[in-house]
């Protein structure tokens, strides 16, 4: 049988039999209403937990035979499971209906359910980190079973040629990531030392300077900055940007190459500006107003409020939005896949074509590799240290963001 | 005391002529008249006029919403932060309408401090928070000097001996009352002339507040000061002059004693005998 | 002790007032340098893909006989038939075979030119033939080149030859993978946020789902792309480049959106509408069910289209789960290999012939007018029916 016809038979049963079973234990509460005694719960409720009753065996005998045939397990076949997850559910419904009395806390029963299931989804986002954590390391391990942690860490020459062999381990393979976070660190720069000031002096602008039509005004044109995919940011910087700072670089007698780091460190930049500003201005606006009425009483005047007594305030904050800020751009993939070159390049000069990490996984899962060719091994153990980085970034911006708001509350 | 009179309305407002000057004898700092604001389409004052007199300890007390608050602020100009925001009428100050137009309220503030209603040091040390001020105006340079005044400042603020060895200490990791007192500390630093305080003790313990009183007593020898406070007795003990608001007017206003004991309005005499809401 | 006050500014505030002004001019600056930097971007993506909007057509007389159906491109004259863009001839057959009684006859027809005539024609490039510069002048004062509305960019699906490429099958693979995202990440993330502002307790592990939901929120994209290709389909056997193995690895980017938002969303429904509800006799998930949630619900919702809207734009992840595939058929079923805006935008980003710049560039203009419509929708949403309190 088909997939979907399974899931069709399966639904397909399983939602009229919940509605009889609704009725009968909304019946049986109702007769047993009438008949005198007085049921803890509406009739309604007892319905619906006979229902819930019989749906659950059925729902689990099915995502167990799901995901076991899904892992390649051996299992029944699908006629079987059926009429097994129908049995069930009618196991179920009989229990549960007969449990139908007048002192059945129907309602605190289902309302035990609700939370569970609540419950059960919040964890849903653990799950999630466990899966990219677990998705990364058993790979990445794989690799470094083959090359040497330090030989990766240390080593300044990226050029996985050949194949993993037995007995032949990499010999011509080199995994030396410098030049790769060399790359990655030169275009964050770039993009900071776009984004941090522009973003920062923005948000004070509009949050201390700005009249109330300027900042409705100019928030939802920032927003909009936020808004823009970064694959349409990657060609912004590939068609338009990169060959400006060529001619650029040219006029003032400079060398510069057409996948230079430049560009794609620029408009990171432009796409990281609403980012900071945004957050920099929740801070920002989050300083009592008895700060600043306090230093005008004194005869400040207010840029020296904002720069003396505002921003050193705000301080763990701004710096926590840069420190996302940072996590954002070292992960940005679209811009630099597009705009930024191929070639490992140890340099300081942001002129010349220079790879980053994700350039490099991008490239590496998208080839025609094997699956556990030393290339695509390799861009796993380049997503474990981008994890590890970015999550300890995220982590430490959050702990101070959540500080800094309680320090204010 | 006197008999409730049982026919007169409480509620409605009466313009009462206002004693601009309570004693002709005594020197006028601040002279405000006609003073009217208006918060978008409120109205907070309705006229008021009233001189302030100097080294002297002034009182505004008054049921809460009545414009206490908007008054004192007026006198240095602080509404002006708040937008939509509309003043009419004159404060003088050193013979200048300080709503003139070429009044420059940064300088304006410098000379006439303020003091507000819940502690608000600045998250820097407590040495930063005196020296700001003084720093940025470019009262002090020398580096021994602004010790010095940060010494005085705080042993003026009656601070000194509880802070003198924690000095790089945060101005936050005080305690509520010794906050206010370095608010106080930060504001006569600069030697401002007048010293506005919008219910300083209101956050304040008992002792804290008895230890400011007795702050506010003795900076009276060189400073003019305004108080707001809903502490009765406290007026009475420090003020020499009391003004009572009510619904955005002055009712009355003379030396402490006689608006304490022989109150001349009878919205006077119910507020202070607390039969007022 | 205060003789001759003056109250206008002294040479030192002067000096002050300076640099006061510098600051705040610096600060001006920075809005506008981002807002150029917005208008900037604009206007490129506007120059560079406003005319693939249109296309070169030019009117020519289409013969359908034996030999023409055989070798279609006789089916017009021999001169102009260079300048008529192949896909044309290939629907010949299938057209005289729908149409049996167009055999033997001859129509006048507008047809789509080639790439190579659309850019001479928009001045893009001057690589043509001369020969067939001088054919297209001819025809040109003849009055039988003109510009027509380039319907195939919205109808027809991907293609090598750049005058017939279209966004239709992105369009579908778009739409398909926002079901699953809506279906997966919009009851689990609403589901969390009641979880964790309504029930959860106050302790460690409430704390560090937060976090984790914070920090998953700031997560590189791309990571999740490396889980979609892990879990997803090398694992559970998610077909590769399927609407289902990127709709869900998206919606556990698009998760975390949602969990933040509607949390803020229950937050401002004030406190004694629960214990109102509570005093009159309902249970605490009554009182969320019946009162907080319908009260909330605008603000979940304008959450939800911010989250899907940032779900449509984004392509690092796809990338590794295979969505750049050549997609020219809509795909009909979640299963089948999909391809969506953003990474038809950059599949065209990547294609040699000078006409996929404007094609992608156009392609990036329906994706923002989307993306802005959406977001647009939010914002209406929610000074709409948002409740201050
Ligand atoms: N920023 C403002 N915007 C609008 N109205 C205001 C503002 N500040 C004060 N008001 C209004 O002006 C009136 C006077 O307020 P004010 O703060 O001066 O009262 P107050 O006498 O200080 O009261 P309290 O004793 O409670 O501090 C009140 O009705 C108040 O609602
Ligand atoms: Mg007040």
């Amino acid at each position: 049988m088909e997939t979907s016809q399974i899931l069709l038979v399966f639904f397909g049963g399983l939602v009229p039999m919940a509605a009889v079973a609704f009725a009968l234990g909304r019946r049986k509460a109702l007769l047993s209403d009438a008949a005198g005694s007085r049921m803890h719960s509406l009739p309604a409720q007892y319905g619906v937990y006979v229902a819930t009753w019989m749906a659950l065996p059925a729902l689990a005998i099915g995502i167990v035979a799901a995901s076991a045939a899904l892992l390649g397990l051996q299992v029944p076949s699908a006629p079987f499971v059926l009429s097994f997850a129908l049995f069930g559910a009618a196991v179920g419904l009989m229990i549960a209906l007969r449990k139908v009395e007048p002192t059945l806390r129907a309602r605190n029963a289902i309302e035990k359910f609700v939370y569970w299931t609540l419950f059960a989804a919040s964890l849903v986002s653990i799950l999630t980190t466990f899966g990219i954590i677990i998705s990364i390391l058993f790979e990445a391990l794989k690799f470094f079973s083959q090359v040497s942690v330090w030989d990766f860490v240390t080593g300044t020459n990226w050029s996985p040629v050949a194949t993993f062999r037995p007995g032949q381990q990499a010999a011509d393979s080199q995994f030396g990531s410098v030049p790769l976070f060399a790359g990655t660190f030169m275009i964050t720069l770039v993009a900071m030392s776009v984004a941090i000031p522009v973003g920062l002096l923005s948000a004070i602008y509009m949050s201390e300077y700005a009249s109330y039509r300027v900042r409705t005004l100019a928030k939802p044109m920032l927003e909009i900055l936020a808004g823009i995919p970064t694959v349409v940011y990657g060609f912004f910087a590939a068609i338009t940007v990169s060959p400006l700072v060529v001619e650029v670089a040219n006029f003032f007698g400079l060398h510069a190459s057409y996948t230079n780091a430049l560009a794609p460190g620029l408009v990171m930049g432009i796409m990281i500006i609403p980012f900071i500003s945004s957050l920099s201005d929740d801070v920002i606006n989050s300083i009592p107003n008895s700060l600043r009425e306090g230093a005008y009483a004194l005869g400040a005047t207010k840029s020296e409020t904002i720069k003396q007594i505002i921003l050193p305030a705000a301080f763990p904050g701004i710096m926590a939005a840069a420190l996302l800020g940072v996590s954002r751009a070292l992960g940005e993939t679209m811009i630099v896949v597009m705009a930024a070159g191929l070639r490992p390049n140890l340099t300081w000069n942001p002129l010349e074509d220079m790879t980053t990490v994700t350039v490099r996984i991008v490239d590496a899962l998208t080839g025609d590799q094997a699956f556990d060719s030393p290339e695509t091994l390799a861009a796993f153990a380049l997503g474990l240290v981008l994890f590890v980085v970015t999550l300890t970034l995220n982590l430490i911006s959050i702990i101070v963001i959540r500080k800094f708001r309680q320090s204010y509350e | 005391m006197r008999t409730r009179d049982l026919t007169g309305d409480s509620t409605q407002v009466v313009r009462v002529p206002t004693t601009e000057r309570p004693r002709v004898n005594q020197k006028t700092k601040m002279k405000v008249r006609d003073l009217e604001v208006w918060y978008g389409e409120k109205q907070a004052l309705h006229g008021v006029s009233m001189d302030v007199a100097e080294n002297e300890v002034t009182a505004l007390i008054g049921p809460s919403g009545c414009g206490k608050s908007t008054f004192l602020r007026c006198l240095n100009r602080m509404n002006d932060l708040i937008p939509d925001v509309r003043i009419k009428g004159e404060v003088e100050f050193e013979n200048q309408n300080i709503y003139a137009p070429e009044v420059d309220v940064v300088e304006l503030r410098s000379h006439i401090g303020m003091v507000f209603q819940k502690p608000n040091p600045f998250p820097k040390s407590i040495y930063d928070n005196i020296a700001y001020a003084p720093k940025i105006l470019g009262q002090v340079r020398k580096r021994t000097d602004m010790e010095d005044l940060v010494e005085h400042s705080l042993k003026r603020a009656g601070l000194w001996e509880e802070v003198k060895d924690r000095l790089q200490m945060p101005g936050l990791s005080l305690s509520g009352g010794q906050q206010q007192r370095l608010c106080i500390a930060r504001a006569i630093a600069v030697s401002p002339s007048v010293l506005l305080m919008d219910e300083p003790c209101s956050a304040l313990d008992p002792v804290a507040t008895a230890t400011v009183e007795q702050l506010i007593d003795e900076l009276k020898e060189n400073y003019t000061i305004v108080i707001v406070t809903h502490n009765l007795q406290q007026a009475a003990r420090v003020a020499g002059y009391t003004a009572f608001f009510h619904l955005g007017n002055i009712v009355e206003y003379s030396d402490t004693d006689s608006l304490f004991t022989h109150p001349r309005e009878k919205k006077t005499e119910d507020y202070i005998t607390g039969r007022y809401g | 002790m205060s003789q001759g006050i003056t109250l206008s500014p002294s040479r030192q505030l002067k000096k002050r007032y300076r640099a006061e002004k510098r600051f705040k001019a610096y600060c001006i600056g920075a809005l506008v340098l981002a807002m150029a930097f917005l208008v900037l971007f604009f206007t490129d993506m506007i120059r560079q893909g406003y005319s693939a909007f249109v296309q070169t057509e030019i009117e020519v007389e289409v013969t359908y006989n034996e030999d023409t159906v055989k070798f279609t491109n006789e089916s017009v004259r021999e001169e102009v038939s260079p300048l008529i863009s192949r896909a044309f001839y290939r629907t010949i057959p299938r057209r005289v075979d729908a149409n049996p009684e167009l055999m033997g006859t001859t129509e006048t027809r507008w047809l789509t030119a080639t790439a190579h005539v659309d850019q001479y024609r928009k001045g893009y490039s001057d690589r043509l033939d001369p020969e067939l510069k001088a054919t297209l002048d001819r025809l040109d004062s003849e009055g039988r080149v003109s510009y027509g509305f380039n319907s195939g960019l919205f109808f027809s699906g991907d293609s090598k030859i750049p005058s017939n490429a279209g966004l239709w099958s992105a369009f579908v693979g778009s739409f398909y993978v926002m079901i699953v995202v809506l279906l997966v990440s919009f009851p689990i993330g609403v589901a969390t946020a009641i979880y964790l502002e309504e029930f959860a307790p106050d302790n460690r592990f409430t704390q560090g789902i937060e976090i984790n939901i914070n920090n998953l929120a700031a997560v590189p994209s791309i990571l999740f792309g490396l889980l979609g290709l892990a879990i997803f389909i090398n694992f559970f056997g998610v077909p590769r480049s399927s609407a289902l193995a990127g709709g869900l690895t998206l919606s556990l980017m698009t998760l975390p959106v949602i969990i933040i938002s509607t949390r803020a969303a229950l937050k401002a429904v004030p406190q004694n509408i629960r214990q109102g509800a509570q005093a009159v006799g309902a249970s605490r998930w009554q009182a969320i069910r019946d009162h907080v949630l319908p009260l909330s619900l605008p603000g979940i919702l304008t959450g939800t289209i911010i989250g899907i809207a940032q779900a449509m734009g984004e392509t690092a992840p796809l990338l590794l789960i295979g969505m750049i595939a050549y997609i020219p058929d809509a795909p009909t079923s979640m299963t089948e290999a999909a391809t969506v805006l953003p990474a038809q935008i950059f599949t065209w980003s990547g294609m040699p012939e000078g006409a996929y710049v404007s094609l992608t560039a156009a392609g990036i203009l329906v994706l923002l007018s989307l993306l802005i419509t959406l977001n647009a929708t939010a914002v209406i949403l929610r000074n709409r029916f948002e409740r201050r309190w």
